[in-house]
């Protein structure tokens, strides 16, 4: 029996005004899958992954969650979601990483990790709190739990951004450029920290400019050109044989 | 001048005190009640709440507090309507007069403090907590509301200090508040300015209070923006 999908797309369009940005992406991963989502600036990359959680709402097209159909309805021109807690509860299964962080400023870095999982999911605190704590030790900042963001530097606030949304057992993490703010050096210690998480088995989708994660982490790539899937597949196949062009000069530019 | 007749004054102007805090007070809370509600409609997304927050805001924050405050006390018992409605016995009143206007008054402002704490919250910080399934009361409550607050506090200090400042005029609705017994001895008296310089240094001295405890209030809600801890 195959693995049942984590995760699936279908057929979504999204426009800002007058600018198609998705034209129909569909995108299936199944439990355990590191899916890289490369593409130049404005391919629709980073938008596709806020579609996904609602963030931005699509204007159309399915998105499914562990078998659980985001429920949609038509107002007007555009679409919305038809049952805001449904929105909710899929979203706190998503685990959300931003390429700018987004810690939030006046909790703790304890306390950011604890937020939702004790006041959205309602779990016991002394629960979430020894979750916390072994999932900072995990990412290797144990020992700055009792530090606000503002104290931590960019890539430590990054691993702090990726444990809260461990802290939530997410079924999915997606990760929007989660290097792109970093320093050069501090980009390394965020990038092991998700290829430990590949490594464990955790389904992900990352929106990434990191060509070497892209290549050696991720069990399937995706490219995106101008809002549609441009080529799709096993790292290893796609860039050893690159069938399309325009990903062929993608990839170049970055050798360059 | 002579310590006897100061340390008199003192004591006279110290005993209409508790006029002044009340009316500070009560309009600085009442406001707060009203500043609330209009940033709420202010920040709605409704354009009918919206506009006349707007207009609210524009009106009492255009308009001198002391025609606003005559108008309440003066103005309003002109009309036979008000002398005959429900609110007249609280109309009527010199100290509710002057609580009321203070307080609309100062909602004007409070609630543009309020809308831009509101909107300097990072877009990134709101976006994150409905990420993990935060929406509604919830996130405003757990996210918004604390950095907001935070945000707030300097300015909301200066309002507030202000507002002692602005209760002096209710001594124009015959209050006897500090300074209008102060003006009441410099009148009974003819010393010119001694009453007014101790009413001077008594508003000055509750305003560095209150400048304190706002103080430590930012102090102990700002771990965040404190140097790193070694």
């Amino acid at each position: 029996m195959p693995q049942a999908f984590a995760l699936t797309v279908s057929g979504m369009r999204k426009r800002f005004g007058a600018l198609e940005v998705l034209k129909g992406v569909s995108l299936q991963a199944r439990e355990g899958d590191v899916i890289s989502i490369l593409g130049s600036s404005g391919s629709g990359k980073s938008t596709m992954l806020r579609c996904i959680n609602l963030l931005e709402t699509p204007d159309e097209g399915v998105v499914t969650v562990a078998g659980e159909t985001i429920k949609m309805r038509k107002r007007g021109e555009r679409a919305e979601p038809a049952d805001r807690r449904q929105v909710d509860r899929i979203r706190s299964e998503l685990g959300m990483v931003f390429q700018s962080f987004n810690l939030w400023s006046h909790l703790t870095i304890l306390e950011n990790l604890i937020e939702a999982p004790v006041h959205v999911q309602k779990r016991p605190k002394a629960e979430c709190v020894a979750e916390a704590r072994a999932l900072l030790e995990k990412v290797g900042i144990a020992d700055k739990w009792a530090h606000y963001p503002a104290h931590l530097s960019g890539g430590q606030q990054q691993r702090a951004a990726i444990a809260r949304a461990l802290a939530m057992r997410p079924k999915v993490m997606l990760f929007d450029e989660p290097t792109s703010a970093l320093d050069p050096e501090l980009v390394g210690e965020v990038l092991r920290v998700m290829r430990a998480l590949a490594e464990e088995g955790r389904t992900m989708l990352v929106v990434t400019h990191e060509m070497s994660f892209a290549r050696d982490v991720s069990s399937r790539v995706v490219f995106l050109h101008k809002g549609l899937v441009e080529a799709e597949g096993p790292p290893a196949e796609l860039f050893g044989d690159p069938k399309s062009e325009r990903f062929r000069q993608f990839i170049a530019k970055d050798k360059r | 001048m002579d310590v006897g007749f100061l340390s008199d004054t003192f004591i006279k102007l110290i005993g209409a005190l508790p006029v002044t805090l009340e009316v500070w007070a009560l309009s600085v809370a009442l406001g707060a009640i009203v500043a609330a509600g209009v940033t709420f409609m202010r920040v709605s997304g409704s354009r009918p709440l919206e506009l006349f927050a707007r207009a609210y805001i524009f009106v009492f924050r255009g308009t001198p507090l002391l025609v606003q405050l005559f108008i309440f006390y003066y103005g309003l018992s002109s009309f036979p309507a008000v002398r005959h409605s429900l609110f007249w016995p609280f109309l009527r009143d010199a100290f509710s007069c002057a609580v009321l206007s203070l307080a609309l008054c100062t909602a004007a402002y409070q609630s543009e403090i309020f809308r831009g704490a509101l909107a300097s919250v990072p877009p990134g910080q709101v976006e994150a907590a409905r990420a993990c399934g935060m929406s509604g009361f919830r996130l405003f409550r757990r996210v918004i509301l604390p950095i907001a607050l935070r945000q707030a506090l300097p300015s909301y200090a200066t309002e507030v200090i202000s507002m002692t400042k602005a209760t002096a005029l209710v001594s124009l609705v015959t209050l006897w508040d500090v300074l209008s017994v102060a003006l009441k001895i410099r009148n009974d008296t003819l010393v010119t300015y001694a009453p007014l310089l101790v009413a001077g240094a008594i508003y000055f001295v509750l305003n560095y209070f209150i400048a304190r405890v706002f103080v430590f209030i930012e102090y102990r809600l700002s771990p965040h923006l404190r140097p790193r801890p070694s």
